[in-house]
């Protein structure tokens, strides 16, 4: 008979803390398991989509100590003690960020799957880049496949945001957007 | 008898559109925003997977998949498997309460192996755990002897391309006696006096390969029990109905004790009609045996491995005409690869076959369309259907034509377009009626590239980039013509406070489709589309509105929308009369507003009305139904009125080719399209562009390959390439609207047009910049490079 190991059985649960879009968080996770079933199914971060689980499609991004990473390839137990910001956390309650409202002004929305990605990219492009060019645009979210092709509406949508964000327009209210 | 007079939904359509014909409209062809953008945006919309959260003693349904591609299961123990710790149950086809198959249009294909594997993602056992990991830690416990067979890759080794027999060869679906799945026939015209009378003729093999949808969500169900045997699925598909029908015959009950919901989709593209099929079946088998919710998620691989493909093609093509351009006849024999199951295999190369002729005026043809099985991963829908493959044929011929009559590629092709009072190839006659805006789509994009001066200046090009300007031209049947009964409902209710419920099973997979047909409800009640809520498609509480495929959604539910609308349009106008005591013909509604128009000041508001009718035991709710005429097709001739209307489209497409390495970069993309009326003018902008970009990705890099064991060398989105951002170049939309009258307010499909000529405009443009003739896609780098060192160009 083949010998299988047990894998949740021969490796005991670990605990760690991170903090999540600004929250100390306690988790207890598998030393295998990955950040994103962490955020997804144990801490309920459903913006986070699983689009490859390979660091293929970029669906999966968060920001992590200020850095753009594909939680799929992250395992859990190396979040302990860092800071991840996800959708979830962009904008307080009842608003939306600079870059979300650009992407409803120009209409970019199709399936919307690709999104989450795509806008904690773009948020971490206009964090270090408050002008972006269009070229450095396209080389930002390079690894954000969009099948439904909204790729020309993301370049305009970040363009735009960056002029929001340059005339001090952070946040928006929620409902003047939904007029 | 009941048939003998035109129904009245009919009419209702005809006279909504000859009643807003010229008015000015205030949410139809208008920027609005669609209901689920914030949501969306804020990342709360649930996708399917999504719900995996709220169940927390969700058991895991991992696939366990064939290892040879051909080969005959001589036994099955799954006895040690069943006994690891931590795995619930293990199924295979025996434990299956109901039927074994989920084939699509025939029931080819068992949901779980049992007697033969057919193609490398065939299943063969399904492991039951109580988390992935130890479902797949299982996998290896279970033991299956296989007998393997002859792999067959190539559909050419089933039958021969210019006679379409069919070979000896080792049979894939034995108990069929063939692998030949189906022949279409198109026969028109005295063909022999035909290419007696041409002057010239040209021929070519064309193919194209093997193309993977790549939505960005792969599929996901997840199956909860329910009492007496049931099951409610939360599904991620295009199609509701057919998941409900497939899941109640794989568990043996009756429809009414299965119910699926479809939440948020991420991506279909056609792909998502029939493998949802079995993925729901899987978590339902799960969740029935188990007794607990169960999820069944495909990864990458097994999404790519385990889903319909875009059929590949091989066609030979001859073409023959006079001297002046004039078209005498087409002849074609066209093989399609329909892969190990039938899938919609049966209805793709149908549609191919109407289309094999292109939208042009030709005097005899004759094509002969066979679609065979091999070992390969099926294929099935995908945006076009069959028919961007003979776009690209036909589009290909039509400049290699051009060429050798040494014509402008639009010149000969305004020579031969079809317009108003033209036959088509099957001998339907094209009225003002369906509105033929093919010549209009054609000089709007020729004008607005400046064809004729790029044409002439990019050829004297010399050094390694060389540009190119290439046009492609194509008609798209609407709907699903005489592939099935072909009907659409929706349902408006309007509630208490002033507020609509939208309900259709018809899905939104992200193209924008129930937004338009919110447009069309909100247009005719006089309503902001902000006062609706589209509710999900939900088998239990939407009516069946048929399959969310075949550019069907605009115009199949929106005729139904236009009826249900109207319907209720009538009442409230009664009930305002009422109020306001002028003619029910004299209301407007421009909600929350309602008065009087010979005399606004007689007023009264929304609110009041919703309440009056309340009162006054007037409904508000109503249900539209809408069934298309009926198609007509002759079998053996390929005659008849195939679909009811037709989209038009012509292409410019401008690249740059670098002739050193073969890459070719598309710069510009000018796309024409008469889609009747444009409902959703920001829908169908998207959808120009998208698809247009994932027609790219078709032209220039995207091919499933297969080894000669039937592996895919490319199962993931490192190695199957789909566009980038860095790739999506500029696209300028151009409309032209030639209405439909038995359409909503006029309106015809877009879904799939929107990708249906893109690949060939690409291809002829690189034709052109390269100086060479171009017969296969996709035009990768290294297929470039060859074709230029073969011809001594570099
Ligand atoms: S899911 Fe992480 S990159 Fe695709
Ligand atoms: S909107 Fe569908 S993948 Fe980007």
């Amino acid at each position: 008979m083949l010998e299988v190991r047990r894998s949740d059985v021969e490796y005991p649960d670990v605990e760690i803390v991170m903090k999540i879009n600004g929250e100390l968080k306690k988790v207890k996770v598998k030393p295998y398991e990955r950040l994103i079933d962490v955020l997804r199914n144990k801490l309920g971060l459903t913006s986070v989509k699983e689009g490859c689980g390979r660091g293929e499609c970029g669906a999966c991004v968060v920001i992590m100590d200020n850095r753009p990473v594909p939680s799929c390839l992250v395992l859990a137990v190396r979040a302990n003690g860092k800071s991840i910001l996800t959708l979830e956390g962009l904008a307080p309650e009842g608003k939306i960020h600079a870059i979300q409202k650009a992407l409803i002004d120009v209409h970019a929305l199709q399936c919307g799957f690709c999104f989450p990605g795509v806008i904690m990219m773009s948020k971490h492009l206009l964090d270090n880049n408050p002008d972006p060019s269009e070229e450095e645009i396209r080389e930002a979210l390079d690894g954000n496949l969009c099948r439904c092709g909204s790729y020309l509406r993301f370049v305009k949508a970040v363009k735009l945001a960056s002029k929001y964000l340059r005339e001090g327009k952070t946040y928006f209210d929620e409902s003047e957007v939904l007029r | 008898m009941y048939m003998s007079s035109v129904p009245e939904y009919i009419k209702i359509v005809e006279e909504v559109f000859d009643k807003f014909k010229g008015r000015e409209f205030l949410y139809i062809g208008k920027d609005v925003r669609r209901w689920d953008a914030v949501e969306k945006i804020k990342g709360k919309s649930l996708y399917t997977a999504d719900f995996l959260k709220f169940y927390k003693n969700a058991v895991f349904v991992h696939s366990v998949r064939t290892k040879y591609a051909h080969a005959l299961i001589k036994s099955i123990d799954v006895s040690e498997a069943s006994k690891y710790p931590g795995v619930l149950k293990v199924i295979t086809a025996k434990d299956i309460p109901g039927i074994n198959d989920v084939g699509y249009v025939i029931p080819d294909q068992p949901l779980i192996a049992d007697r033969k594997v057919r193609y490398i993602g065939d299943i063969v056992a399904l492991i039951v755990a109580e988390d992935q990991m130890i479902a797949r830690e299982a996998e290896s416990l279970i033991h299956v002897e296989y007998e393997p067979l002859e792999v067959i890759t190539d559909p050419l080794q089933v039958v021969d391309l210019m006679t379409l027999k069919e070979k000896p060869h080792t049979l894939i679906h034995d108990e069929r006696g063939s692998d030949v799945l189906v022949h279409y026939k198109v026969r028109r015209g005295d063909m022999e006096k035909a290419l007696r009378e041409a002057d010239v003729k040209v021929e070519g093999v064309y193919k194209t390969p093997f193309q993977e949808h790549a939505y960005l969500e792969p599929e996901a169900a997840i199956a909860i029990p329910e009492a007496e045997g049931g099951v409610t699925v939360i599904s991620s598909t295009q199609c509701p109905f057919d998941v409900r029908k497939a899941v109640a015959k794989v568990l043996g009950v009756p429809l009414n004790r299965v119910r699926i919901v479809v939440p948020a989709v991420g991506g279909g593209f056609g792909g998502k009609e029939d493998v949802a099929n079995e993925v729901a079946a899987k978590a339902a088998l799960a969740a029935v045996l188990t007794g607990r919710p169960a999820v069944s998620i495909h990864t990458r691989e097994e999404s790519i491995i385990g889903h319909s493909k875009r059929h590949p093609m091989i066609a030979w093509y001859r073409h023959a005409a006079k001297k002046d351009g004039t078209l005498l006849a087409v002849e074609a024999n066209i093989v399609m690869d329909t892969g190990s199951y039938a899938s919609l295999g049966p209805f793709v190369p149908w549609r191919a076959t109407v289309h094999a002729t292109g939208p042009y005026k030709v005097g005899a043809a004759r094509i002969d369309t066979k679609a065979v099985y091999t070992n390969n991963v099926y294929a099935g829908a995908f945006r076009g259907f069959g028919n961007p493959q003979v776009i690209f044929a036909v589009e290909r011929q039509m400049d290699l034509l051009a060429e050798e009559l040494g014509m402008d590629p639009v010149e000969l092709r305004l020579k031969n377009i079809l317009r108003v009072g033209d036959e088509t190839v099957h001998g339907q006659k094209l009225t003002e009626e369906h509105g033929v805006g093919l010549e209009e789509a054609l000089l709007k994009a020729v004008e607005a590239s400046n064809w004729s001066s790029k044409r002439m200046e990019y050829r004297k090009a010399v050094g390694p980039l060389r540009k190119g300007i290439g046009v492609a031209i194509f008609y798209h049947g609407n709907s699903i013509g005489v592939e099935g009964a072909d009907y659409s409902s929706v349902t408006l209710i309007i509630n208490r406070d002033g507020s609509i419920s939208f309900r259709t099973g018809l899905t939104e997979f992200g193209q924008g489709s129930t937004w338009g047909l919110v447009l069309i409800a909100a247009e005719i009640l006089g309503v902001p589309p902000s006062y609706f809520k589209v509710e999900n498609p939900d088998t239990s509480a939407t009516p069946d509105a048929g399959p969310t495929v075949a550019s069907r959604a605009t115009v199949m539910g929106g005729a139904a929308t236009v009826i249900a609308a109207h319907k209720l349009r009538k009442r409230l106008n009664e009930v305002a009369s009422h109020i306001l005591g002028c003619d029910p013909e004299d209301i407007v509604i421009k909600a929350p507003e309602v008065y009087c128009g010979s005399d606004p000041n007689r007023r009264t508001v929304w609110q009041d009305v919703v309440e009056q009718s309340f009162w006054l035991g007037i409904p508000l709710q109503e249900f539209g139904y809408y069934r298309a005429p009926r198609a007509v097709w002759d079998e053996e001739t390929g005659q008849g009125a195939p679909y009811i209307t037709y989209t038009f489209g012509a292409i410019v497409a401008e690249v740059t080719v670098d002739m050193e390495t073969g890459l070719t970069k598309v710069d510009r993309i000018y796309t024409a399209y008469d889609i009747g009326r444009v409902i959703n003018k920001v829908g169908a902008e998207l959808n120009a562009e998208g698809g247009a970009i994932q027609a790219l990705g078709y032209g220039l890099m995207e091919e499933l390959i297969h080894d000669k064991d039937g592996r895919v060398m490319n199962p993931n989105l490192s190695t199957y390439y789909v566009p980038t951002i860095k790739d999506a170049p500029e696209i300028i939309p151009i409309w032209v609207e030639a209405h439909y009258r038995k359409g909503p307010l006029g309106a015809k499909g877009f879904g799939e047009p929107s990708f249906n000529a893109v690949a060939t405009a690409i291809a002829n443009a690189v034709s052109h910049a390269i100086g060479l003739p171009v017969y296969e896609l996709p035009l990768t780098p290294e297929r470039i490079y060859m074709m230029l060192k073969k011809a001594g160009k570099i």
